[in-house]
């Protein structure tokens, strides 16, 4: 029993916390996708999704109270819909591709729309309240360390040098910007209305707007603008602001169906997860996490890592990344050809969905077969899905 | 005529005095319009975005930019980022017409009369009549700048002279025109007093006003000894630095900050148009400084001047001095007189300086040479530049930083004293100096009944000081008012039933004999008195606990005595705060350490804007043992509301100690917690504080006092605190922010706050959180790095980062 994706979208990415998404909530954002999925499948009756499955890596507040439920019923409308919520912090998006896969594949489900969405906007990082156990925290501290003393250890650890991370994120740069000079990333994005109400001169105006493109990516980024940046996580370290990814706002979702569903509705099938693995690794250097999880799921999926011939590696930081590509021998060519996540942005539970849909539509320009999605996972793990391009 | 009341200033011109100007009215809560003029055309940048001179950004480019420039400056001109909203921008073009309603126009535009004149003349237009209006100047006679103007306006003209930087210079002179009204000088002199802080010197219309006119001579003055006395420039530094009260940057370095052109601009108006000045001469620039100007060697401004600065072989940094012989730097020398080794020793200043000029070697004579020149000078401004001598010693000490003025100086050495070697010297005086002396008066002041007074040349009598309503000086309390004394502290009556307990140890540290200073002081308000003020006159309020006591303990391993030392201060500040009296702390300049705890637990505080305080412990490896900790947790516990996000307001708590911040004003101190809204006041003018302080202290025991009773309910988060505070000590640690013995400082630090590892959040008395202080303060003291710390400061001075 096979799990077919059928349709997949994403928001452009805005950036956190000032950017263009900011007065945009979540759950509208990820209700938007949704409506487009459902639009472009008017054939399909809404009762028959069985799920909504919403990754995302900080379920609290704006994103709380269950916002996988609150996005069924905002963008359904019908209640007979349940939405759910996942969250293994950066892989979420592409966990509940997973998870949706493995249902039907099983044959629980017919029809699930699994994705991400995370606003980086309104709540900090690692969320309002922070309690860590203090028992753990003096013995194994490093297991709650930010994400930026992550991509330290790991420059230091791989000997990723500055001047690699920087040349990495000029280069993520210049091919997101050229990505979207030639309107490559047009499939991917639907585009948002966003309604700003704010006070001039002591009065209520608004200003009404659409997003259609990704803001994170710098025009012109040069060495000597990346080199004169300081590092912020370590007074004497390397990473800096210039080559970490960037904390942003997006949502991404897509249709998956089992056979039976693909041909009573007659759909395409675009793409397939062939296999999903997540792997586990000292908290410390969690950057490195896909050096482990690549190769168990292309593994499972029966294949050699020599037959994949696109990946999506999820830019947390130029320093992971560089040391990922080295350590895994992987031609940089085929590597994120489009930018990833230090010019496009990292809004966390959805970039594993996005990721995915930036995969297949290249993909399918490529004409290839195979393409990996992967990531390093926060508190030590890593995550890579195999896809197989169907059409 | 109805009271005159400020809402609404203009500043017109926004350079460097214009833009402080400005903030400083922002800085006391006034409405601020600040203007400057339109640029000419559109920059690049302004161009590239596509704004043409059109556009307000454009047009109000150059005020903006100066105000931002003034507000990123350092030391900043602004109390609080906050009051900076209190300014508006604008340009003359566009917004001349809101000076109508504004209730003063300063003008700080370019010092030149035409153009003056002509933004008086378009100020004309607008402003409403009544309005005030002044000009800041430093040297353009006030007289001539109203001509073609109203009646109206030449009634509510005045000149100003605000020293730069307005918010930190106290002097403020006050120049009236032939025209000004009488109760425009008078309000211009007591706003300037009490509401900006500054002392105001009323002075007259003469070249260069009070404080320049002599300041500037004192320089010019030196300018030539040196070269007669064939001394060099480190030495006429070291003579004229701290030790005769005047800055630490003496009068060299002081030229090179203020830019020799400057000082050469100023030099050359005295003389010019004061062909009179029987010194005229003194104002002639010397040769090898007309030299230094054209080499545009002008101080710090063009990186060299009387010293300068290079990087040496080593790569160490390596101040080099003029030598004025041969005009080469050379490598700076330590200056060293025999005179001022002897009188290394004394403290006090009054009774050094009649020592140093007395002194046998070539830094006696130069003292008496300097002294002799300046005390003639002097005598013959009165009546010219002031018909009263006190307004001569105030302007030089508010505008020069000078700790006595000249007539001071002269009462400290003696007047006769001084007169007999003059006479042998052949060093005229101006004849009212003898006669005074013959009329069997020996000094310019005297101080009787709380009062100050000086010697009124016209009368021929003394006369008191003037001072604002209720203004209370403690120097000028007698004998009479001391109640109680021992090494390091006095007590004094302020009169109403309010005591007040001074500090003189140096810097004003906080050791046994403050504590026994402080502990009897409580004891005597309790028994006969309604309230405690503790205040002092020193440079600083307190610097902290004496840090040299705990090494030599620490290092002695003399750890129950330590342990009884820190008990004992602990007890002594919640003594401060637990007594039947009220007890008012009224701080100012630094108050760091054990200076803060000590205000901490004041039952309120009344401080001086210009207040830097800390709990800096940090810096000597130990966290606050004064009960600084303890209070902070308090703090943290009362800010906790239902629903907040508790951890968050720890940890602001948590950093204000953990990164030893310091506040940069007194209103500052209140957004680090240092201060407490709503019971805490500040208070603008340094002379009325302590009568603010006296009056609150009052006043809280009119409204019955009753000692508190001692609090139990402080809440403590436990273990649900201490994870952030182990996870946040290690990534600073790991990221380089911080070293190893930071991170356990900040560990112990967050253990007391938490009030350790309870398991639910906890309401805990004071005495549990002292106690978990203590041990944390000792244990602390049984490291090598903390030790480390303490040895550093103790013998250098400086912060050691181990």
């Amino acid at each position: 029993m096979n799990a077919y994706i059928v349709s997949a979208y994403r928001t452009a990415v805005g950036k956190a916390p000032r950017g263009v998404f900011r007065f945009t909530r979540p759950d509208d954002l990820g209700a938007a996708v949704i409506k487009k999925i459902m639009a472009e499948n008017p054939q399909i009756d809404k009762d028959l999704i069985e799920d909504i499955i919403v990754g995302n890596a900080t379920p609290e507040a704006e994103q709380g109270l269950n916002i996988g439920r609150m996005i069924s019923l905002m963008s359904m409308d019908t209640e007979k819909v349940p939405g759910m919520t996942v969250n293994r912090y950066c892989s979420s998006g592409l966990e509940t591709i997973a998870i949706a896969s493995a249902k039907i594949h099983s044959g629980m489900s017919h029809c699930i729309i699994a994705g991400g969405v995370e606003c980086m906007s309104p709540i900090p990082f690692g969320g309002w309240r922070l309690v860590p156990n203090s028992d753990v925290a003096k013995n194994n501290p490093d297991w709650y360390w930010g994400m930026g003393l992550t991509a330290e250890a790991v420059a230091k650890e791989y000997k990723v040098s500055r001047e690699e991370q920087d040349q990495f994120a000029m280069q993520s740069n210049h091919r997101a910007i050229a990505a979207i000079d030639a309107g490559r990333f047009k499939d991917d994005i639907i585009p948002i209305e966003v309604e700003e109400v704010f006070v001039q001169d002591g009065k209520r105006a608004t200003k009404s707007y659409t997003i259609d493109t990704d803001e994170g990516p710098r025009r012109g980024t040069n060495m000597e603008a990346l080199s004169r940046l300081r590092p912020v996580f370590n007074a004497r370290g390397s990473v800096t602001a210039g080559n970490s990814s960037q904390t942003s706002d997006g949502a991404a979702f897509a249709m998956i169906v089992s056979e039976q569903f693909l041909k009573e509705h007659d759909l395409t099938p675009i793409a397939q997860l062939k296999s999903y693995h997540v792997s586990g690794l000292e908290p410390r250097i969690m950057g490195v996490g896909p050096i482990h999880a690549v190769p168990k799921a292309v593994e499972k999926a029966g294949l050699k890592i020599n037959d994949i011939e696109l990946f999506e590696l999820n830019e947390a930081f130029a320093s992971q990344s560089v040391a990922i590509v080295r350590e895994l021998g992987l031609d940089p060519e085929i590597v994120n050809v489009n930018g990833g996540a230090i010019a496009l942005g990292h809004p966390l539970g959805c970039t594993g969905a996005k990721l995915s849909v930036q995969l297949f539509n290249e993909m399918r320009r490529r004409k290839n077969k195979y393409g990996v999605v992967t990531m390093c996972v926060g508190s030590g793990q890593g995550a890579a899905g195999v896809f197989e391009l169907l059409n | 005529m109805s009271k005159r009341t400020i809402e609404k200033v203009a500043v017109l011109g926004s350079g460097v005095m214009g833009s402080r100007i400005a903030c400083h009215f922002a800085n006391i809560g006034v409405e601020v319009l600040l203007l400057d003029i339109v640029p000419r055309e559109s920059n690049e940048k302004e161009a590239s975005k596509g704004l043409t001179l059109e556009h307000s950004a454009v047009r109000n480019r150059i005020v903006n930019d100066a105000l931002q420039f003034a507000l990123k400056s350092n030391p900043s001109p602004i109390y609080s980022k906050a009051f900076a909203k209190r300014i508006t921008t604008g340009n003359f073009d566009d917004d001349i017409s809101k000076i109508a309603d504004v209730d003063w126009i300063i003008e700080v535009v370019v010092e030149r009369l035409d153009i003056k004149q002509q933004v008086f003349e378009n100020v004309e237009k607008y402003r409403k009549p009544g309005t005030l209006i002044t000009s800041n100047t430093s040297g353009i006679p006030i007289q001539s700048m109203n001509e073609g103007r109203s009646e109206d306006f030449k009634k509510h003209f005045c000149g100003t002279h605000f020293f730069n930087p307005p918010r930190y210079l106290r002097l403020l002179e006050i120049i009236p025109g032939p025209d000004t009204d009488q109760a425009v000088i008078e309000f211009l002199m007591e706003y300037g007093s009490r509401f900006l802080g500054k002392e105001t010197v009323l002075c007259k219309d003469t070249p260069a006003f009070i404080a320049n006119r002599v300041g500037v001579y004192s320089i010019m003055e030196l300018f030539h000894i040196v070269e007669e006395m064939e001394l060099t420039v480190e030495q006429v530094d070291k003579l004229t630095g701290p030790v005769i009260g005047h800055a630490k940057s003496a009068t060299f370095r002081t030229a090179d900050v203020v830019g020799l052109d400057t000082l050469v601009h100023v030099a050359n108006g005295v003389k010019n148009n004061c062909p009179d000045d029987e010194r005229n001469n003194v104002f002639a620039i010397p040769a090898y400084v007309n030299q230094m100007v054209e080499s545009n060697w002008l101080g710090s401004k063009t990186n060299q001047g009387f010293f300068k600065k290079v990087k040496g072989d080593d790569g160490k940094s390596q101040i080099l001095a003029l030598d004025l012989k041969t005009m080469e730097y050379r490598p700076s020398e330590r200056a060293s007189f025999p005179t001022l080794e002897m009188t290394k020793s004394i403290d006090n200043l009054a009774q050094r300086l009649p020592m140093l000029y007395a002194g046998m070697d070539k830094a006696g004579e130069f003292y008496r040479k300097s002294f002799h020149g300046l005390f003639s000078y002097v005598s013959y401004r009165i009546p010219e530049i002031s018909g009263e001598l006190y307004k001569i010693d105030a302007a030089l000490r508010a505008g020069f930083g000078w700790k006595m003025g000249p007539f001071e100086k002269w009462d400290a050495i003696g007047v006769a004293k001084a007169m007999k070697n003059m006479k042998k010297e052949g060093v005229e005086t101006a004849p009212w100096i003898q006669e005074m002396l013959d009329s069997g008066i020996t000094s310019f002041y005297k101080i009787e009944n709380g009062a100050k007074y000086f010697y009124d040349v016209a009368s021929k009598s003394y006369k008191e000081v003037p001072a604002l309503d209720g203004q209370i000086f403690l120097d000028n309390i007698s004998k009479d008012g001391i109640i109680w004394k021992n090494s390091g502290t006095t007590i004094k009556d302020l009169g109403d039933g309010i005591l007040n307990i001074e500090f003189h140890t140096k810097m004003n540290t906080i050791g046994g004999e403050v504590i026994e200073g402080l502990n009897k002081a409580v004891d005597l308000a309790e028994a006969e008195y309604k309230g405690l003020v503790v205040s002092n006159t020193g440079d600083n309020f307190s610097a902290g606990a004496n840090v040299g006591m705990i090494f030599m303990m620490a290092v002695e391993q003399e750890f129950d005595e330590l342990d009884f030392a820190i008990k004992s201060f602990q007890d002594a500040m919640m003594r401060m705060r637990y007594s039947s009296i009220p007890v008012v702390a009224a701080p100012h300049n630094l108050a760091l350490g054990g200076g803060c705890e000590l205000c901490l637990h004041a039952d309120k505080v009344v401080a001086h804007a210009e207040l830097y305080m800390g709990l800096v412990e940090f810096g000597v490896g130990v966290i606050p043992g004064g009960g600084g900790t303890k209070e902070f947790a308090a703090r943290t516990s009362d800010e906790f509301k239902d629903g907040d996000i508790r951890i968050n307001t720890l940890r602001n708590r948590f950093l204000t100690i953990g990164q030893a911040k310091v506040s940069t004003s007194a209103y500052e101190a209140f957004e680090l917690g240092y201060l407490r809204k709503g019971t805490d006041e500040v208070v603008v003018n340094r002379d009325d504080q302590l009568a603010y302080a006296k009056q609150s202290a009052l006043l809280i025991a009119q409204k019955g006092y009753t000692k508190p009773v001692k609090r139990t309910d402080i809440k403590v988060l436990g273990k649900e605190g201490l994870g952030i505070v182990y996870v946040g000590a290690h990534s600073m640690m790991s990221g380089n922010y911080m070293s190893e013995h930071d991170q356990l400082i900040s560990e112990k630090l967050g253990s007391v706050l938490c009030g350790g590892d309870l398991s639910e959040m906890t309401e805990v008395s004071e005495d549990y959180l002292l106690k978990l202080e203590r041990k944390a303060f000792l244990e602390l003291c049984q490291t090598k790095k903390t030790l480390e710390r303490l040895e550093s400061i103790v013998k250098k001075g400086k912060v050691l980062r181990n």
